[in-house]
């Protein structure tokens, strides 16, 4: 089965991976593939297996799109320095596919995640907790906001 | 149009992260490695900072034996390979005194001037000791001689335009040209493809810089409307200048340019072409004039045609080709001709002699055969590599020839076992080409005779078997199917 890679106009080589065809599917695997392993090591419920893999989920990907500012190439010569990846993805255009797949996937993990702990505490309140800072993170109006200078420059 | 199975597309993003992952690993420890150890360091800033030098610690360095082999010999259709060996995993690598006779498929000597020509060297070596290796100071103060004078009338009269002005390096005709054009208030619209001295000469101008879907002139006219609707970004004013910088071929996907429909909707909205033709002048076209002889474009039409002598001439530094008054700006305003040191005579030499074997001058066909042989080489190269099931890119004609990896482990097996069977091919990775994308590039020289194309389809043929490269399926063989028929009466 083949796919048809287009070339991109995204000339920021640090974002311009996430617009040829399979990410979507990639990442999908990816947290799957992650829930079985939580399984298979913690032997614990599938349900904590979800929290886990959701709180996982939260903390990685907090890390890599929102907190890492910058381009991990010298020769872009530090003009993406002040934005995270978020910011510099489909430079700059909110509500893309891309964007708006990427706030589905903690939402879906959340829902997932809470059914099959039986919305019991403290998962419970760990998991909102998540997914609320996630989704707000990502609404247009936070685009290059910095609340308290937290993540600002130097 | 590149066409990727899913499947390979799904497990090359599974790589990346793995690698990714790994190097984020690796970097973890060696921080709180580096915390315990001490160093008398304190104070000093760190040379780079650590998240712009992953990719070159992390995954490039793994791999660093596949690229940039030194040789010990010109780049001839059969080189000499130096051996390297590495004792701390590819970190560094050291040179060893032997070195191996590969068959050369990484040079750009698409006409054969790279080594030793009946014609040009004797010329060249005459120059040399006439002239002396380097002319020591830059065009406007003691460095055009008259074989200066004579390589720009030669170049323009080649080109088809009015006249030419020359440079010392090919990369910095681009990167010094494009800011002394253009400026604050102009518009660049360039190919999403382009080479970095390109992406490096508009940065460096100051101007808008704007970019469209890789050789689609449909979308190069969206953007055109676009742009001259909206003006210049916040005060809405009409644009000073807008250029449209093209490739004759893009080096990294074989293809040549649609330059009459892009020429075409220039002229229409009032807006300059620039012509890059680095890899295709002196290799394309009846006479090799390159992509606007072989797609019929005349060249008064294309405002500013640039090129370089490193790839067809066997020479060094690169070319502008525009009308005369274009070329006299230049002359009084590029930082290249009035600062940097002129291109060394004998290499101007050597490419005024290679210019006129091309072009049947020196009294043989050379030029001729030699054209007609790097076309057939090519064509012939292409056809047999598609049959086998590679995914090769790039259009009829054009003599570099990407076949298609796409996973990062596959760079470093297809190069080390193609460079155990003898044959020097060049793979090329992640920040040349997109993530997903990595290539092996074959260049095809008019030296290369058939037995060096049908070893090098032999050995590609088993090194792509090993890793697994062949995506397509395989062209059935016709002859057997007649001998069958033939036996049958």
């Amino acid at each position: 089965m083949y796919v048809r890679a287009l070339p991109t106009t995204d000339v920021n080589r640090n974002t311009e991976w996430f617009t040829y065809p399979g990410v979507w599917t990639t990442y999908i695997i990816i947290i799957f593939f992650s829930w079985l392993l939580v399984l298979s090591v913690f032997h614990c419920s599938p349900g904590m297996a979800w929290t886990i893999v959701h709180l996982a989920h939260f903390t990685v990907t907090y890390h890599s799109f929102h907190w890492k500012k910058g381009t991990p190439f010298g020769d872009d010569q530090g003009i993406y320095n002040r934005l995270t990846w978020w910011e510099q993805i489909d430079n700059g255009k909110q509500l893309t596919r891309n964007r708006k797949f990427l706030t589905v996937v903690p939402i879906v993990l959340y829902l997932i995640a809470s059914h099959t702990t039986d919305y019991q505490h403290p998962m419970l309140f760990l998991n909102t907790l998540a997914v609320f800072v996630m989704v707000v993170m990502k609404f247009p109006h936070m685009h290059k906001v910095r609340i308290f200078g937290i993540n600002g420059d130097q | 149009m590149i066409t990727i199975p899913y499947l390979t597309a799904v497990s090359t993003y599974f790589s990346y992260g793995l690698l990714f992952a790994f190097g984020q690993l690796r970097d973890y420890s060696r921080r709180i490695f580096d915390w315990w150890s001490t160093n008398n360091l304190h104070g000093y800033a760190p040379i780079c900072l650590a998240h712009e030098d992953f990719y070159i610690r992390r995954l490039y360095h793994r791999i660093q034996d596949c690229f940039g082999r030194p040789i010990s010999s010109a780049p001839d259709a059969w080189v000499d390979v130096v051996e390297r060996f590495s004792n701390d995993n590819n970190k560094t690598l050291k040179r060893t005194t032997k070195s191996t006779r590969c068959l050369n498929l990484g040079s750009y000597n698409y006409l054969g001037f790279g080594s030793y020509d009946e014609y040009c060297t004797p010329l060249v070596i005459e120059s040399l000791k006439k002239f002396s290796p380097s002319t020591c100071s830059s065009r406007v103060d003691a460095g055009t001689t008259s074989v200066h004078a004579e390589l720009e009338e030669c170049v323009a009269k080649y080109v088809g335009k009015p006249a030419a002005i020359v440079t010392g390096m090919g990369y910095a005709t681009n990167s010094a040209i494009i800011p002394v054009l253009i400026g604050k208030g102009g518009l660049i619209i360039s190919d999403s493809l382009n080479h970095t001295s390109i992406v490096n000469g508009a940065r460096g101008s100051g101007a808008t810089i704007r970019v469209f879907q890789h050789n689609t002139p449909a979308h190069l006219e969206r953007v055109l409307k676009e742009q001259i609707a909206e003006g210049q970004p916040r005060t809405h004013r009409p644009w000073k200048k807008i250029i449209v910088v093209v490739e004759g071929i893009y080096s990294m996907e074989g293809e040549i340019c649609q330059l009459p429909e892009i020429v075409s909707i220039c002229k229409k909205y009032k807006a300059y072409v620039y012509l890059d033709e680095a890899h295709s002048i002196g290799a394309i076209g009846k006479t090799g004039r390159g992509v606007c002889e072989l797609l019929g474009v005349d060249t008064a039409d294309v405002d500013i045609m640039m090129g370089t002598f490193t790839k067809s001439f066997g020479s060094c530094g690169g070319y502008i080709a525009g009308s005369k008054d274009l070329i006299q700006y230049l002359k009084y305003h590029c930082p290249a001709h009035l600062y940097a040191t002129s291109i060394s005579t004998p290499s101007a030499q050597q490419i005024i002699s290679a210019i006129k074997v091309i072009l049947g001058e020196d009294g043989s066909n050379r030029g001729a055969q030699k054209l007609a042989r790097i076309r057939e080489n090519s064509n012939f190269f292409r056809a047999e590599l598609q049959k086998m099931g590679f995914e090769v890119l790039g259009d009829n004609d054009s003599p570099v020839m990407p076949i298609m990896l796409y996973n990062p482990a596959k760079i470093p097996a297809f190069s080390r076992e193609c460079l155990r069977e003898n044959v020097a091919v060049v793979v090329v990775g992640f920040p040349a080409t997109p993530l997903l994308l990595a290539r092996a590039r074959i260049c095809i020289s008019a030296s290369h005779s058939r037995e060096d194309l049908l070893k090098a389809l032999q050995v590609i043929s088993k090194a792509g078997d090993l890793t697994g490269i062949k995506y397509f399926p395989a062209a059935p063989k016709k002859q057997e199917e007649e001998k069958d028929t033939i036996k049958l009466d």
